[in-house]
């Protein structure tokens, strides 16, 4: 019979095993259920209605999706490089995936702490653009060429500004290791976007341009490449494509979370009186149980109304394990880190709807011409100023 | 060498630094904006155009060829269905073609009805036109919210004649449906609400900066350009020329009303935005004048039960909300026409496509067939 | 001014005020179709009917074939025998009345050109139907209204 330390001790070390299958179980669900948040949002910035009829208020609709897509024909077209076309879309998969092995969801959970972490993510997002590329290349078809093309120059040059956007946060924690960025929040007390707001922005348009949102889809942009370098896929090497794409925000979202909005801090870390925001994901989850029982009302079928309830109740329950003072330690880091990350993937999804997109070479004048001097001069700045912090604070 | 290729002719100027780069397209029959089934086949220099050709046809149904089978009166379904999105101006145009062939004048409270309802549908198809304009430069939005005033237009219509799109809604000689009641205020709600909608979209996409790059300085043609290709419409207007059948030759009851013909100067596609905006506004002005002295009286004017027009032929054109809409009517004195030739705006519009988009990018192709706003069961017929 | 407009971003800011509004669920234009019926004005322009005279149960039309010839795409067919003895003379009656709705482009000429008000489109809209035969109605069709295909669950 091991003791009680034995047991911490394995899970001590099983902990970023446990955490690595969680995510990849998990994960193609979530990202499922981003594609439906999407779905719904446009919906509603277009008074339309979204997904209504798989599930109550459509929320099974990912898993339909995802079962079409499994179950659909493989079609490999006649004239492609067949094991290239095969492989390409596994490769953004694999990267994306991999970046999520350094995003601290809490000051406990993570796989990994590296202390160049903003770098390997980095390095991770971009080899994910081979896929895109050797997709586009291996379909032998104008327009994937077309959107390979686009993606390839896209991708590149964006990479300069978002780098000079993350040096510049990188600067002001002083320290490459996620897990330590946050903490220097904490402990500066100050959330980075007030130190680096033209960082922030600079860090948000270039990873839409990254990720190939709009208004930067250039890659797939629907009405001038029909689908871009996606094109002759179909099925589920089409998900996989897809996959990535979600997995592309999400991991854009954590870092400008970690890096610009104190990661999975509160707001507010040190002021005692805001203690009470402790409560907010038990409170929230609550609201939202009780919005899912107002909407169980208004569902049409019988079936719905029941499914709904259930899971109202069933939200509601958790919400409210949730606000044991035990349990709080555990779930506020992940609560808030969670939040953030998607306050900042409706940002991207509010902007798709919002804007028109940009012309392909006006979107190289944009980034070369602008995102990446301003970025120069932002670091330019933020160097001088720490230099000068540091000169006053050690003549002190 | 493909079919693609043999159907391209090269251009004389075109020559590019190497010419390994080109690359032979087909953006279309099945391509999501050429809006509908038009194949247009570019030769590109990476993304640059360097030639063009419109492949059309996809569509054709023969409706010139119908109507020499058909009654007068049995054709005039027919030209709802060339211009779908705007089917109450071509009946206006084919109802008026045969009268003034048969020397018959519709009744004032049918002409102001006609009115009406055409000015509603300028508005509906220049909705359609803008929602899938800003859908081809990236704005999805603003489609649905296009899409919600239209349906309303929509309604209007099924309200007043019983179809939405298709509406069959005048008769030779007059109107075969009296308006129902509430109409007048249905028009009405419908017109106050309506100009703060278009503001809605001019802050979402006027303002815009994204837009105004995308549309400043694309697709210009100028005035001279237009008229030897015999563009008429809104392209023509937003080169600059204040060509509007409404005014220089006016039709039905439009002399009774007040309205401005907006105009462009640059040509491009911001200001054919601009005039097609403006233009909504406008009929949205005509139509509040003609519902508040819309006369009372009868609907239809008398005309033989059997339609025979006396031998002839005639041209009787109108301003549909794609340019100048034309009826050639050879009639034999028989019930049936001899020929019917239609004019449609968006088939000579679209032949000044090429000279358009050469030297722009593909981004900047959708961009031009949007603002040209081609409808293929006109351009096809 | 324009500068400021320029520098912060105030165009895109007044876009996404627009859209960011449009959010309430009270905008919702959307109808739920098969759950919830939209419905369809009077005058609808939808499924041929033959009407039946109420009161005794007999047909209206009185198989005058103008609504035949009335038709652009020549889709209606009137069945009619004489009613007399020797089946020669006599008023005319009506045996059969076929209407394709498959070629039928609602204009409404037959409504209009039908001198009894027998033959009438109606508001109903559903004529779904699993093969070209079956959107072809008969008589008994015609007067019983449509039967659409229907999914059951």
């Amino acid at each position: 019979m091991p003791s009680t330390a034995q047991i911490l001790d394995w899970l001590t070390i099983a902990k970023p095993y446990i955490i690595m299958g969680l995510v990849v179980a998990v994960w193609p669900l979530v990202s499922g259920y981003i594609v439906l948040m999407e779905r719904k949002v446009m919906a509603d910035m277009q008074v339309r209605l979204g997904p209504m009829r798989v599930g109550p208020h459509g929320l099974l609709q990912p898993i339909a999706d995802a079962l079409k897509l499994l179950i659909k024909e493989d079609i490999i077209p006649a004239r492609v490089d067949k094991w290239v076309f095969w492989f390409a879309p596994v490769i953004p998969v694999l990267t994306a995936l991999t970046a999520f092995a350094v995003l601290p969801f809490s000051q406990r959970y993570f796989v990994a702490e590296l202390n160049v972490g903003v770098i390997f993510i980095l390095a991770m997002t971009s080899i994910g653009v081979l896929g895109i590329m050797l997709g586009g290349w291996a379909s032998n078809s104008s327009y994937p060429l077309l959107g390979a093309l686009r993606s390839t120059a896209q991708l590149v040059s964006y990479e300069v500004a978002m780098g000079f956007a993350v040096v510049a946060a990188v600067m002001v924690a002083g320290s490459l290791d996620m897990v330590n960025i946050v903490k220097h929040q904490q402990a500066s007390g100050v959330w980075f976007i007030f130190y680096q707001p033209i960082g922030f922005f600079i860090y948000l348009v270039a990873a839409m341009a990254e990720t190939n949102r709009a208004p930067f889809d250039m890659p797939e942009a629907e009405s001038e490449l029909v689908a871009g370098f996606m094109t002759e896929y179909s099925g589920f090497r089409w998900a996989l494509y897809f996959l990535a794409e979600y997995s592309n925000i999400f991991v854009v979202c954590s870092i400008a979370t970690t890096l610009f909005f104190g990661g999975w801090l509160r707001p507010f870390p040190n002021v005692a009186w805001l203690n009470f925001l402790d409560w907010a994901p038990a409170v929230m989850l609550v609201g939202v149980g009780a919005g899912c029982l107002y909407l169980a009302g208004k569902q049409l079928s019988a079936a719905n109304k029941i499914g709904m309830g259930v899971l109202g109740a069933a939200i509601i329950a958790v919400g409210l394990a949730f606000g044991v003072p035990m349990v709080i330690d555990y779930v506020s880091g992940p609560f808030w880190f969670l939040f953030k990350v998607a306050v900042m993937i409706y940002m991207f999804m509010w902007a798709r709807f919002t804007f028109p997109r940009y012309r392909y070479d006006q979107l190289m004048q944009l980034g070369w011409k602008w995102m990446i001097p301003l970025g120069m001069a932002n670091l330019l700045v933020t160097g001088v100023l720490i230099l000068v912090k540091m000169q006053y604070w050690s003549a002190k | 060498m493909t079919e693609a290729e043999t159907v391209y002719r090269p251009h004389p100027e075109d020559h590019t630094f190497l010419d390994s780069n080109e690359i032979v397209i087909n953006m279309g029959p099945q391509h999501p904006s050429t809006h509908g089934v038009l194949r247009v086949v570019l030769r590109l220099d990476g993304e640059k155009i360097i030639g063009s050709e419109c492949v059309i046809g996809y569509l054709h149904r023969g409706v010139e060829k119908i109507a020499e089978n058909r009654t007068y009166v049995q054709f005039n379904p027919y030209v709802d269905r060339m211009d779908y999105a705007a089917a109450v101006s071509n009946s206006l145009g084919y109802c008026e073609a045969i009268e003034k062939i048969m020397s018959v004048v519709a009744p004032p409270r049918a002409q102001y009805v006609r009115v009406i309802l055409t000015e509603l549908n300028r508005i509906a198809s220049h909705l359609l036109w803008l929602g899938t304009h800003a859908l081809d430069i990236g704005a999805l939005t603003p489609l649905f919210y296009c899409f919600r005033e239209r349906e309303e237009i929509l309604k209007i219509f099924e309200n007043y004649c019983g179809a939405r799109l298709t509406t069959h809604s005048f008769r030779i000689g007059g109107l075969q449906y009296e308006t129902y009641d509430g109409f007048e205020k249905q028009v009405n709600v419908f017109c106050d609400d309506f100009l703060h909608k278009v503001d809605e979209y001019e802050t979402l996409l006027t303002g815009n900066r994204i837009w105004l790059q995308r549309t400043k300085g694309i697709g210009v043609i100028s005035a001279e350009d237009c008229i030897q290709y015999g563009v008429t419409g809104p392209v023509l207007r937003g080169s600059g020329v204040k060509w509007d059948i409404r005014k220089a030759m006016p039709y039905c009851c439009y002399p009774d009303f007040e309205f401005d013909i907006p105009t462009g100067q640059n040509g491009d596609t911001f200001d054919r935005y601009i005039v097609r905006m403006e233009e909504m506004r406008q009929a949205v002005r005509i139509i509040k004048q003609a519902v508040a002295k819309i006369p009372d009286g009868p609907i239809m004017a008398k005309i033989p039960k059997v339609i025979k027009p006396p031998v002839g032929e005639i041209y009787h054109s109108i301003e549909a909300p794609k340019g100048e809409l034309g009826y050639l009517v050879v009639s034999d004195n028989s019930t049936q026409p001899y020929r019917v030739r239609v004019r449609p705006p968006s088939f000579v519009n679209l032949s000044a496509l090429d000279i358009m988009i050469r030297g722009h990018l593909v981004a900047d192709v959708v961009a031009v067939i949007g603002t040209i706003d081609i409808v293929l069961g006109e351009v096809d017929r | 001014m324009s500068l400021f407009r320029k520098l912060f971003l105030v165009d895109l800011i007044e876009g996404m005020k627009v859209t960011f509004g449009y959010q309430n669920p009270k905008y919702i234009y959307t109808e739920q179709y098969p759950k919830e019926r939209p419905p369809v004005s009077e005058r609808y322009r939808g499924a041929p009917r033959l009407n039946i005279n109420p009161e005794n149960g007999e047909t209206l039309c009185i198989a005058c074939d103008l609504c035949a010839l009335a038709c652009p795409e020549n889709l209606i067919v009137v069945g009619w025998q004489r009613g007399g003895p020797d089946g020669k003379t006599g008023k005319k009656t009506l045996t059969n009345f076929t209407y394709d709705i498959s070629r039928c482009m609602f204009c409404g000429l037959c409504e209009d050109a039908c001198p009894t008000d027998a033959l009438e489109l109606t508001q109903d809209f559903e004529m779904a139907n699993y093969s070209r035969e079956g959107a072809i109605w008969d008589r008994q069709a015609l007067e019983e209204g449509p039967r659409p295909t229907q999914y059951k669950e």
